[in-house]
């Protein structure tokens, strides 16, 4: 990106503009589905590292939306739950919950290593390690962490299945 | 007339900065009359408990002995202590006595396996999970943080009076998955403790190490890690105000702060490291094969032209930050909160200045004193400047030889870096090479005392805005 070539109102027009150019190329993205993919993100206790890449690919230097999938904020309106960090015992419950708020036909991937089986922070008085304590894990991102790049590219191949 | 640096001096050295005191000179300590040390962080274990301490803009530890699982309370003078007695009090179920405050849990919400499982006489489990005080809640999954922290709130009008934390949600046992480690091995877990600090971490707990061992790193590695440090700085303050901004539906700002974030991962990764650094520093310097000049040039050049912009556009967007989530630089000053949030509110304490081979004259941020959103912003503006210019001081006089003396090895060392969100503290005492105890404070955890008044007043549906304002990382207060 070049810097603002002056300063003032036109300064806006020149970084609207930027923004503008920053939107990606068509071949890109993946055709349009009839209804883009909720997906709730949660961290269940972890570095925040995995979720903070999740952050980053919601924001506005990736095309998430273009790729078909939206963030939505309550698990009522979710389709994929993306859950994150090492599922430490009191977040349990509260993966319970959201999962039970989420819609019929809901999935569940695992973000990162901690995700799956703890990664550096397996079972302890604390974490019950990774989500494979609670159930099995069929869909997961590797990664510690794994790039916003990444895990588009992986949610975009579990969509294909 | 007796101050309360002196009476921890009349006590027993046994390390660098480290005073043991019995029981009469701990509640000397806690009683004199006169000025109160900053406290950085308060913690105990079954054996003693240990208050950090500024003196100046260096450190000093006094620690006693705890008796009958009750020690006398830190918080009885130093009211930021609480925390750490209730952190203490979960995890090995030693007592404060005559602490302040209202002694509900800080970590163990119930659902643990044991209870005070740190301690050597553990409990039974707890059973399930106890509900919080309060009348208003904020859950895990609605504060807009990283991480789960339970939020509990009073509220008069829809307005926020007064808030309780609970970080149970985010605690991984990590302290006690490094006893018993050497330093290497740990390194790999704490280069994981927050990602609010991949280098901030690793590198606190290095110096740490290095004072423990009786080491200095040498002028190359030190200059690597302040390069690496100030590219993790960039970085975060660029996350915090992409957050601040969406939390004001200023989008335009926060996509130029995502691509310019974005741009400074992409540097790293071309560079051949992680987008994020994680795993660049440890014990002895830094990651074999990492090529500093190369990074930070690519860095540096990602990074420089974004900042006319993100200048601009905060100027713009600053009016809707004015007045929010404010912190009154006496309770800055009071409870020792560090990194933007309390230089914005004029405390101004950046650990940096105290670092051999520091270039003291890249570090010129200024700016408005006001303590809310808006001038944590422009100072983390400001920031991104003075690294982008510290990073070509270093450039210009890498690895510039000084004469720092290396410290008496006593197998125990303190450790501080400034992080991107505040001074980063870790405590090590090693025994036969591996850890025997340690203690990390992160910066957030000097936050959570001043973090109702921070936000009364705050309408309960900005409160996650304030919080993402804050640079809160639950991962880092909980471990």
């Amino acid at each position: 990106m070049k810097g603002l070539r002056q300063t003032g109102p036109l300064s806006l027009l020149y970084a609207f503009m930027d923004a503008r150019r920053w939107c990606p190329s068509s071949e890109e993205v993946l055709p349009r589905r009839e209804r883009p993919i909720g997906l709730y993100v949660l961290e269940t206790g972890g570095c925040e590292g995995c979720f903070m890449e999740i952050e980053s690919l919601k924001g506005s230097a990736f095309a998430l939306e273009q790729a078909g999938f939206v963030c939505v904020s309550d698990p009522a309106d979710a389709d994929w739950l993306l859950l994150t960090g090492a599922v430490t015992r009191v977040c349990a419950e509260m993966v319970d919950r959201v999962w039970r708020a989420m819609p019929p036909g809901r999935s569940l991937i695992a973000v990162g290593a901690c995700a799956v089986d703890g990664g550096p922070f397996p079972a302890s008085y604390a974490t019950l390690g990774g989500l494979q304590a609670l159930t099995p894990v069929r869909r997961a991102i590797p990664g510690c962490p794994p790039a916003p790049q990444e895990i588009l590219r992986a949610l975009q191949e579990l969509a294909r299945i | 007339m007796r101050s309360m640096g002196r009476i921890i001096r009349s006590g027993e050295r046994v390390a660098l900065s480290h005073y043991h005191l019995d029981p009469a000179q701990w509640s000397d300590m806690l009683c004199v009359p006169g000025a109160t040390l900053p406290l950085i962080s308060c913690w105990a274990d079954d054996a003693r408990a240990y208050v950090l301490l500024l003196e100046g803009d260096r450190p000093i530890l006094a620690s006693t002995v705890v008796e009958d699982r009750r020690y006398l309370a830190p918080s009885s003078r130093f009211a930021g202590a609480e925390w750490g007695e209730r952190v203490s009090y979960d995890l090995y179920g030693v007592e404060a006595m005559e602490a302040r405050g209202n002694g509900t849990p800080a970590l163990d919400e119930g659902g643990w396996t044991s209870t005070w499982p740190l301690s050597s006489r553990p409990g039974p489990a707890s059973g399930g999970l106890r509900p919080l005080g309060g009348s208003h809640f904020l859950r895990p999954e609605q504060t807009g943080l990283s991480g789960p922290l339970d939020l509990s709130f009073e509220v008069l009008k829809g307005k926020v009076r007064a808030v309780d934390v609970c970080a149970g949600g985010a605690h991984r046992g990590v302290v006690s998955r490094l006893l018993g480690k050497t330093p290497e091995e740990a390194m790999v877990l704490v280069a994981r403790m927050t990602a609010g600090g991949f280098v901030a971490h690793p590198l606190a707990f290095a110096r740490a190490v290095a004072q423990a061992r009786g080491q200095v790193p040498g002028p190359g590695v030190r200059d690597v890690w302040m390069i690496l440090l100030e590219i993790e700085r960039m970085s975060l303050h660029l996350f915090d105000m992409a957050r601040t901004a969406r939390g004001m539906d200023a989008e335009l700002l926060a996509t130029h702060c995502d691509h310019a974030r974005e741009a400074i991962a992409q540097a790293c990764a071309e560079q051949g490291v992680s987008r994020r650094l994680m795993d660049t520093v440890n014990c002895g310097g830094f990651r074999e094969g990492l090529e500093i000049v190369p990074l930070a040039q690519a860095v540096h050049a990602a990074m420089q032209p974004s900042l006319a912009a993100l200048e601009e556009l905060h100027r713009v967007f600053a009016s809707r930050l004015n007045g929010f989530a404010v912190l009154d630089v006496r309770l800055a000053e009071r409870f020792a909160v560090g990194g933007v949030t309390g230089r914005a509110s004029g405390r101004s304490m950046d650990m940096r200045r105290r670092e051999t081979g520091m270039r003291l004259e890249a570090l010129r941020a200024t700016g408005s004193s006001s303590g809310d959103a808006r001038a944590r912003d422009g100072l983390r503006l400001a920031e991104i400047r003075d690294s982008l210019k510290l990073m070509e001081r270093i450039l210009g006089s890498i690895g510039l030889d000084d004469d720092e003396p290396a410290p008496d090895s006593t197998d125990e060392g303190i450790g501080v870096a400034e992080g991107a969100r505040g001074d980063v503290w870790h405590w090590v005492r090693l025994k036969n090479g591996r850890i025997e105890n340690l203690h990390v404070r992160d910066p957030g955890v000097s936050v959570l005392p001043v973090l109702g008044a921070m936000l009364q007043g705050c309408p309960m549906e900005r409160v996650p805005a304030a919080l993402g304002s804050i640079g809160l990382s639950p991962a880092g207060i909980a471990l």
